[in-house]
């Protein structure tokens, strides 16, 4: 009797079967096709590294969102990574500290989270994505939201939508516009986050209200918002996210929502969230930022497209393959495997073409149908 | 998988207490389900909408927020009570109805009211509310081993299941009739419009209807 809970997986992990890893294997290898063709130079950073270098780069509270354990060499706490970008942000800090600015990373790993979260309780994830690290400007955030939309394209994604949002807006603007004390800042902050008018002007945040209504479709929301900052403290982030929605517009529906904080701890003056047709939730995120220690400015994204890859692995094609009988002529299949064949050897009298999956096989040194 | 603007879009009202006053005001929001869901022998849980680019589903009030959370459907309404309890991070809650009005609360056998039995630092309680229950309780200083029932929590502490319970008053009827107290009230509560974080961003009919219900309100306001 064999026991079927013996190899059962880890809640949150999963195998990624023949379609899945095909899927997957093509969306990355687009995606940083598309990144390298931009000049973004591909880093590798390794799976586990020393919690306190990752913590000092990240939100001090996601530090407990990583697997954590004892180093038996070095008896330091080790952590496996949940965020590649603090590791770029390390690598620009260190090793690559003395190249010229602006440096422009790419990567994609696996990721792993000590819990899922309620609506994905998946734990490990592919993070895909790029950083421009010396520049925050708008034309900086310009390219980075190009570079994304592209991306994303190549991976497969349609009707991509990207919105906008501000995310040190509330300590901007309460320290002169609309001032509030600092105990009053982060039950605004919250409010603003869930959208909820009452609460908003319970917590005494009441003249941040308009903020709540400046969110849609990116021409009208950015008029409300101008609207809104009749003493121009918030000009040049105005002007900047009209710079970037001129440079980007055509290629994605854009929306821009101020007060949207949400997934946004560390971001400075700009931020967004990508989503596509079909796909459920945001694929990624990303926008300008210091890199913690160095307090470098810089820019960039970050995408998670697991849905993406499970929406492929249901369609992807059958692919052809080439039976090869016993005794078959080995120099014609060495030919036809240059050519771009694949191939799948009989090994047994038993062994049987269509059973194996093969759309073809090898006849007087040619493929026929099967 | 919803194809954007083709699809109809979904939407999820609770089956119970705010149904009846959600009801007319859904429909100056232009919202009117077909006749067959006012068909009490009808078994369907899907209906078709006076508009012919909706559809209403109606679900119990702890699944309009997972079915709003995961995007299956788009809008609906909830009692904040349900929306506190999941704390989901994919749900707005950008209009309060201003129905559906009770209050979340702590109850207790009225015997044991005048012993205050809440001070010991661990207590055991039953409630439909096991995250609220948890956070208010810990925020007491107070570790709250709650145990899900899901309805007739009046019964608990008589039968010993539990001290205290937490449960939604409205008159405070049924606890008096079982012999409970209000010891303190965690929430007040009242229906709010819910809508999906990505279906807002990215299917301008999401938007317009959070415009329509929030233009309502105002309405009644003034």
């Amino acid at each position: 009797m064999t026991d079927p809970t013996r190899d059962l997986l880890p809640e949150g992990l999963e195998d990624r079967l023949p379609k899945g890893a095909a899927a997957a294997a093509r969306i990355e290898r687009a995606a940083l096709e598309t990144m390298d063709g931009w000049g973004y130079d591909c880093v590798r950073p390794p799976l586990i590294e020393f919690e306190k270098s990752m913590a000092e780069r990240m939100d001090g509270i996601a530090t407990r969102r990583m697997f954590r354990f004892v180093d038996p060499r070095s008896l330091r706490t080790l952590a496996l990574r949940s965020d590649i970008t603090v590791q770029v942000g390390r690598i620009a800090a260190t090793g690559l500290a003395d190249q010229p600015r602006p440096l422009r990373l790419c990567y994609a790993g696996q990721v792993a989270r000590i819990a899922g979260e309620q609506l994905d309780p998946r734990r490990e994830h592919l993070q895909l994505g790029a950083e421009l690290i010396g520049s925050d400007t708008a034309a900086a955030a310009a390219e980075i939201v190009e570079l994304a939309i592209a991306t994303l394209e190549a991976m497969g994604a349609r009707g991509i939508s990207v919105d906008f949002t501000l995310p040190d807006l509330v300590d901007t603007l309460a320290t002169e516009e609309f001032p509030l004390e600092p105990a009053q800042v982060p039950a605004v902050r919250r409010e603003l986050d869930a959208k909820d008018a009452g609460a908003l002007k319970d917590a005494g945040g009441e003249a941040y209200l308009p903020l709540l209504y400046a969110a849609g479709p990116f021409e009208q929301a950015v008029e409300k918002l101008s609207a809104i900052d009749a003493r121009g403290v918030l000009a040049s982030r105005i002007d900047g996210l009209r710079q970037i929605a001129r440079q980007v517009g055509g290629r994605a529906r854009l929306t821009l929502d101020p007060s949207e904080r949400h997934g946004f701890q560390y971001q400075s003056w700009f931020g967004f969230t990508i989503y596509a047709e079909g796909v459920r939730g945001a694929l990624g995120r990303g926008g300008t930022y210091r890199i913690g220690g160095s307090d470098e400015p810089a820019t960039g994204f970050s995408l998670f497209p697991e849905e993406l890859v499970e929406a492929a692995a249901a369609n992807e094609p059958p692919r052809d393959a080439l039976f090869l009988p016993l005794g078959h002529d080995r120099d014609a299949a060495a030919r036809l495997r240059a050519e771009g064949w694949r191939t799948v050897a009989a090994l047994g009298e038993a062994d049987d073409a269509a059973a194996l999956g093969c759309s073809h096989t090898l006849q007087g040194g040619k493929p026929a149908r099967l | 998988m919803r194809a954007a603007m083709s699809e109809p879009l979904t939407f999820a009202v609770p089956k119970g207490r705010i149904l009846d006053e959600a009801l007319p005001v859904m429909a100056r929001a232009g919202l009117v389900p077909e006749s067959a869901f006012h068909d009490k022998g009808n078994r369907s849980l899907s209906f078709a909408c006076e508009r012919s680019d909706m559809r209403i589903i109606r679900v119990r009030a702890f699944d309009v927020a997972t079915f709003v959370a995961f995007g299956a459907a788009q809008a609906g309404i909830v009692g904040s009570d349900v929306i506190e309890e999941f704390d989901f991070s994919e749900l707005y809650a950008p209009v309060d109805l201003d129905i559906g009005h009770c209050r979340l609360s702590v109850a207790v056998p009225q015997d044991a009211s005048a012993g205050q039995a809440s001070k010991a630092s661990h207590i055991r309680v039953a409630t439909k509310y096991p995250n609220i229950t948890h956070r208010w309780f810990e925020q007491q200083g107070v570790q709250a081993e709650c145990i899900k029932l899901n309805g007739a929590m009046e019964l608990a502490p008589s039968l010993g299941l539990a001290g205290q319970i937490v449960d939604l008053v409205s008159s405070g009827r049924t606890l008096k009739d079982n012999g409970l107290v209000e010891t303190g009230t965690i929430m007040q509560v009242s229906a709010r419009l819910i809508v999906n974080r990505a279906a807002l961003k990215t299917d301008p009919r999401v938007a317009a209807l959070v415009e329509t219900f929030r233009a309502l309100t105002a309405q009644e306001a003034a």
